[in-house]
């Protein structure tokens, strides 16, 4: 186990620890820059000599490629993905970034590099398939005000993408509520204006105000748990909180503050009552856009959960700071339970995959519980850490397996929606005849989520499950196996949560196997029998899915290799 | 991913990486004809050239071949197995591991031994020339263009299935590939499947052989059970382990062992899961070729050979001596009851349907009795009774390989006479308008026109002589004419009965029944030939024949020599063959001693009553029966017919008795038994009904349940559930408002909680 290596600003190894956040920060930079170099001359004042300067102007054929924005986005954010993977391959350093004074700002380990993983492949995915959902008219200064507006919002959208995938890595590196809360916010921000970017559509600007108003509701409450915290420990450390826990984690100041903290990252992961706005921002958003709500901001909302619940409000601290245990447990139960049920009725696949983004951040949540209660309850503790250690490895494991398959889904009703619409279960029928590589794509993408083996999603399922019943039966299991006679009434409550999980499962077959229905066996709407509108950047993104979902479903060691390095690296007293 | 490359090699073949090609070409091939001819279908270039798939096929097959050969040719060196895995492992981690789970295991292997080694050139041998014949045969048919590339895909999956199968190292993959032949046999019975006959003969097919898979699949699930796995090397050295087999139950082994020889009576076609051969006939003839000789026929035998292990282990002496019966009893009814139906076939295909059956019933009984005397003697310390078991054991694989060989000649020699047929017949009624539509078969002449019946035949040995020659030496080594391809394997085999039969009197049935259809099939093969080729044409149609095209000359040729040259494998000791080296190819004796010794052994035995037995089985294999259709059939060709040399003295003799001896057999002929013969002896007709009685009235009442109590709870359940949904969904409202309620509601909820708590 490594120690902590401590990096001041720009200091030796800063550009190591930093170096995907830097990347896209590069990225942004190139974004803005790139478009406005044209032409353009200065005038020395005084004189009439003009210089030229290379910014704004006339536009270079180069610069003013309405394309260009999005491949820049697209490398930057994949140049990011490709760093955290190769920071992999021979140990992540554990790095903090430290102020002048020693406080932690950042934490660079093997934990926060899986979750940037997750975020940047997702927003790669997402940038790349974007190509073919922005209109473009057309290159050159003959161009109607509309198209050229249309050509010079490309540059928007991908800057947001940037800047959203740069404030989820600061929650993913974050060691100070502080900055955690402005990562946060960058990523909320970004996101919002995101779901809002048609505003030409109606259901669109719609869907990004209601998303906007009761997400700031949420982070209005989430920052007042946040203050609370600092009220009561005077520090916005996550190590001095946990150091306050342990002696007096049983005021009601703190308690109240995780409490509310959880409302805030509750509505990020789509729990139970927060979740409301999920499925109308989900609906009314662009698909690549929902996929990244369902996947990378889903991922991020799980992370500060984490950090908040099993770093700073740790149980093993004190007994009765557990009660938090108890409260997820519940929404986790209601979450899973809500998002399936809405799902069964729902007609809209968009609403339908909200809905199942719902369900399984209840799964997550049931997770997060059972890691809990290992913590917690001295007769439930095996080997130290390692029960904790499988759970938060399934998690991890299947966030990162989510993007393949719930992304993939979103991208190949992104192409739908470019044919038209994609609000209607209707829209998919036929789809078999029309194009049938996305047909076949989509109905992998729904049995993985299912949980079908061998795919990716059946080995989430089945990882978390089986971690869950591990933290239940504790250290019972060696004893029933030695012939010991226990029952229902000896396993710990959190065992329950894995048999929802299950009927759950069973409950989602329904909608997500009648997907498949559609696809194969009704005819294609009126009117919309011809081909898919094309565009290869997306049938690659969805290729890229479809060989991730089938490849981590039959060789999930490397990865979950990764996941395990990660896990282990979120709390050095587990081994 | 990949948990290690197990070799396990016990003879160094450097060429043993390339065994899976064998297999893997032809399953890749399966795609890429399906696709390209989807692509180019009706491009002239694909047509001609190409031959719509024809030519991949040929290419890789005849790889395989060669892959094959090169294989063989390593593994000759000495007689024992070679063995080459790949595990591939599932679930494989830590993680995994942590919660009591382990890794599942995926493995696939070769596994390469002497009986490996006869198949795979049998079955990559016969697929090749197969697949020369379909080329000629297939694609000179104007009712297959523009579908040619799906039988070629279908084909080379079945080789594929094949090939696997007997490379396998498993139980459990031999049963993998054995299904994907079931699929494909259904595929390619089914070829014409606009034809409802053809259509009910796949179903029929495809339903009778799963019977038996049912069966084989509960007979390796108790060998898991037993053992632990499927694995040759595990299964086969667990059982030559004292201690292991002690633990043993033998009677729940023959069990196992019994259930799946099942599986191989019905993917055999022997009583009483024959029933769907004869019908396999309505695919096109190459199929029939690759279905009765190069594979899945063979596919039963060579799980019966697999079982040899539990016979001859040290462990079971004596325990399995009532299955090694059943094995021999029901070859020993098939042999005859199929030939007799043999009798009165008037379809060309149909008798060598029947023939097959027979053949095959001579293999089981055979390795029935190899499989009794391994069980009895004490062959792994005694040298005399070691000679003995291989001796008997190779006499029954022996006449795999050359019924394969004849039969797979046969079949496509009769598609030869028919494909010929049928042009004669389109050209006499097409004459003026015979560029226009060949596939026109609403007329009505079509439909009473059977280029299949030999009644429409006869005298055609003038007019196609290759093919006429290739039946004849077929035929002939069916029968088992002396020095001819099967006399050598169906002595032994014979021999081999009643050697049995006087140590247990049970088998004096079997034995019984494999002399008595030696008669038989003398006669019915000689019937066959005589119809189709002596005598004079029947019909306009037959006296319009001409010859055939090169494709279809190729194979004809080829196997011709094959069969005649059976004395030279039988020199080799192709009857000795069996796990020791000591009597196998490349031994000491060069093969001219072999030949001697097989020559004085089989005309000259010491043994005075395998002396007498070898001569009345020669008597009444070769003289009586095929006598008797000489009688009775065929005739001097028309005036003026010119045959090669070698078939005239056969003429001659035939045109002698039949002037001679011919008698009238009309009371024989309109007996009820052959009424019965004719109706296959009524198994369909006692199938079919009870089927309707027993089948189909459970099913009734099983679709009523699902109907009423099964659908009706999932319906409560699914409307309930709904309803819930619509009353969950009702409340995300669409107002903002409301979702900021929500998210109130849900933080006070919060708040009163903990601060309650604490």
């Amino acid at each position: 186990m490594s120690t902590v290596q401590n990096v001041e600003p720009f200091g030796d190894g800063f550009i190591a620890a930093l170096c995907p956040e830097l990347i896209i920060f590069a990225g942004l930079l190139a974004l803005i820059i790139i478009p406005n170099i044209g032409k353009g001359t200065f005038r020395i004042p005084g004189t009439q000599t003009r210089v030229m300067w290379l910014f704004g102007g006339e536009r270079f054929k180069i610069t003013s490629n309405p394309k260009m924005p999005a491949w820049i986005a697209t490398i930057t954010l994949g140049a990011a993905f490709v760093q955290t993977i190769l920071s992999f391959q021979d140990g992540v350093d554990r790095t903090a970034i430290v102020t002048e004074s020693g406080t932690q700002l950042l934490l660079v380990n093997g934990f926060s590099r899986v979750f940037e993983m997750i975020f940047f492949g997702a927003l790669t995915l997402a940038a790349f398939a974007s190509m073919n959902r922005l209109e473009v008219k057309g290159i050159g200064p003959k161009l109607s005000t509309d198209d050229l507006y249309n050509n010079r919002r490309q540059a928007d959208f991908y800057i947001l993408m940037l800047t959203c995938g740069l404030g989820m890595s600061v929650v993913a590196l974050a060691q100070d509520l502080f900055v955690l809360f402005i990562g946060l916010e960058l990523a909320s921000f970004s996101t919002y204006v995101l779901v809002a970017f048609y505003k030409e559509s109606k259901v669109g600007t719609e869907a990004g105000m209601k998303y906007f108003i009761v997400g700031s509701v949420a982070s209005g409450v989430g920052l007042y748990g946040l203050s609370m915290l600092y009220l009561w420990a005077g520090s916005l450390q996550f190590d001095v909180l946990a150091a306050q826990f342990v002696i007096n984690g049983t005021d009601p100041l703190p308690l109240i503050g995780i409490g509310f903290v959880l409302v805030g990252f509750g509505f990020k992961v789509s729990a139970a009552p927060f979740h409301f706005a999920a499925p109308d921002a989900y609906a009314g958003a662009s698909s690549p856009v929902a996929g990244i709500l369902a996947t990378a901001s889903k991922a991020m909302g799980i992370i500060g959960l984490i950090r908040m619940l099993l770093i700073v409000a740790s149980p093993e601290a004190s007994e009765d700071g557990t009660v938090w245990l108890t409260l997820l447990g519940i929404i986790s139960l209601v979450t899973m339970t809500w998002g399936n049920i809405a799902a069964l009725g729902s007609t809209n696949p968009k609403r339908m995959l909200a809905y199942s983004s719902v369900a399984h951040a209840g799964y997550m949540l049931a997770a997060i519980t059972a890691i809990g209660a290992w913590n917690w309850d001295d007769s439930l503790a095996g080997e130290p850490g390692e029960a904790a250690v499988a759970v938060l490895t399934a998690v991890i494991f299947h966030l990162v397996v989510l993007v393949a398959f719930k992304l993939g889904a979103f991208l190949v009703l992104s192409v739908l929606e470019s044919d038209g619409d994609a609000s209607r279960l209707s829209s998919l029928g036929g789809l078999a005849k029309r194009e049938p590589f996305l047909a076949v794509a989509m109905f992998i993408f729904m049995i993985s989520l299912a949980g079908v083996p061998p795919l990716a999603g059946f080995v989430s399922k089945l990882l978390v499950i089986m971690g869950i019943v591990k933290v239940a039966i504790g250290q019972m299991g060696a004893e029933i196996m030695a012939g010991g006679d226990y029952g229902l009434a000896d396993v710990h409550w959190v065992w329950w949560l894995a048999l929802a999980m299950v009927i759950n499962s069973a409950i989602s077959m329904f909608y997500y196997l009648r997907v498949g229905v559609v696809m194969f066996f009704e005819e294609p709407e009126e009117g919309r029998t011809g081909p898919l509108p094309a565009g290869w950047q997306v049938r690659f993104a969805i290729l890229a899915c479809l060989m991730a979902t089938l490849f981590m479903g039959v060789a999930s060691d490397q990865l979950l290799e990764i996941c395990e390095v990660a896990a282990k690296s979120l709390n050095y007293s587990w081994n | 991913m990949v948990a290690g490359t197990g070799t396990d090699t016990i003879i160094d073949s450097e060429l043993m990486q390339f065994a899976p090609l064998i297999i893997l070409l032809p399953m890749l091939a399966f795609p890429v004809i399906l696709f390209l001819g989807r692509v180019f279908n009706r491009n002239p270039f694909w047509k001609d050239t190409m031959k719509e798939g024809g030519i991949i096929a040929l290419v890789v097959m005849a790889s395989s071949l060669i892959i094959s050969l090169l294989l063989i040719k390593d593994h000759l060196g000495g007689f024992a197995s070679m063995k080459d895995s790949v595990d591939f492992l599932w679930l494989n981690s830590s993680v995994y591991e942590s919660g009591n789970l382990t890794s599942i295991s995926f493995g696939f292997g070769i596994y390469i031994d002497h009986i490996t080694v006869m198949l795979l050139f049998v079955a990559s041998f016969l697929c090749l020339l197969i697949n020369i014949f379909s080329i000629g045969y297939m694609n000179t048919d104007p009712i297959n263009d523009n579908r040619n590339h799906r039988f070629y895909a279908e084909f080379v999956l079945f080789c594929s299935g094949m090939l696997g199968m007997v490379l396998a190292d498993s139980f459990l993959w031999l049963f993998i590939f054995w299904e994907i032949m079931g699929l494909c046999s259904y595929l390619l019975i089914g070829f014409y499947y606009e034809k409802p006959s053809a259509a009910y003969a796949a179903k029929k097919a495809f339903l009778t052989t799963r019977i038996g898979d049912v069966f084989l699949i509960i007979g390796l699930v108790m060998m898991w059970d037993m053992f632990g796995s499927l694995d040759y090397d595990v299964i086969f050295s667990a059982v030559e382990d004292e201690t292991f087999m002690a633990g043993v139950s033998s009677s729940t082994l023959q069990w196992a062992l019994g259930l799946m020889f099942i599986g191989a009576v019905g993917k055999s076609a022997q009583f009483p899961l024959h029933v769907w051969l004869p019908d396999a006939m309505e695919g096109p003839t190459p199929v029939s070729a690759l279905i009765h000789a190069a594979t899945m026929v063979n596919a039963g035998l060579y799980l019966v050979a697999r079982m040899f292990p539990f016979f001859g282990s040290e462990y079971l002496q004596h325990d399995l001596v009532d299955l090694a019966f059943i094995i021999a009893l029901i070859g020993g009814i098939t042999a005859v009851m199929a030939a007799a139906i043999a009798f009165v076939q008037h379809d060309l295909k149909k008798v060598l349907a029947y023939s097959t059956m027979s053949q095959l019933a001579y293999i089981f009984t055979g390795l029935g009795c190899a499989m009794f005397l391994a069980n009895t003697l004490d062959w792994q310390t005694d040298a005399d009774a070691h000679y003995i078991v291989i001796v008997a054991f190779g006499a029954a694989l022996f006449h795999l390989f050359n019924h394969a060989m004849a039969k797979g000649m046969l079949f496509m020699a009769s598609g030869s006479v028919i494909h010929e047929v049928h042009h004669a017949h389109h050209h006499l009624h097409h004459h003026d308008d015979h560029h226009d539509d060949h596939g026109d078969h609403d007329e009505g002449h079509e439909e009473e026109f059977d280029a299949q019946s030999m009644d429409n035949m006869g005298g055609l040995a003038s007019k196609m002589p290759l093919t006429a020659t290739a039946m004849l030496v077929g035929s002939a080594s069916i029968m088992g004419l002396p020095l001819i391809g099967g006399f050598w394997s169906k002595e032994g085999i014979i021999a081999n009965a009643w050697r049995v039969a006087l140590e247990d009197p049970r088998f004096f049935l079997p034995a019984m029944c494999v002399l008595v259809g030696a008669a038989m099939t003398g006669f019915y093969m000689s019937r066959m030939w005589l119809k189709t080729f002596a005598g004079k044409p029947k019909t306009e149609v037959a006296a319009h024949v001409g010859q055939t095209n090169t494709w279809i000359k190729i194979p004809l040729f080829v196997l011709t020599f094959v069969t005649l040259s059976a004395i030279l494998f039988a020199g080799m000791g192709f009857t000795h063959w069996a796990p020791d080296s000591e009597y196998g190819l490349l031994s000491e004796k060069n093969l001219f001693d072999g030949i001697a010794y097989e020559m004085s052994h089989a005309f000259a035995n010491g043994d005075t009553f395998f002396f007498i037995l070898t001569y009345v089985a020669i008597a009444i294999g070769a003289v009586l029966g095929p006598g008797l259709a000489l009688s009775l059939y065929g005739g001097s060709l028309a005036e003026g017919e010119k045959v090669k040399p070698w078939m005239k003295p056969i003429i001659r003799l035939n045109a002698w008795v039949y002037d001679r001896y011919n008698f009238d057999n009309q009371a024989i002929a309109n007996s009820g038994l052959s009424r019965a013969l004719e109706n296959r002896l009524y198994f369909d007709h006692y199938y079919d009904m009870a089927m309707l009685k027993i089948v189909a009235g459970f099913s009734d009442k099983s679709a009523e349940t699902d109907k009423n109590v099964v659908d009706g709870v999932i319906k409560k359940i699914e409307t309930g559930t709904q309803s819930i949904s619509k009353v969950v969904r009702s409340m995300t409202t669409g107002s903002a408002r409301d979702y900021i309620l929500m998210v109130a509601v849900g933080t006070l909820g919060i708040f009163f909680l903990l601060w309650g708590v604490a």
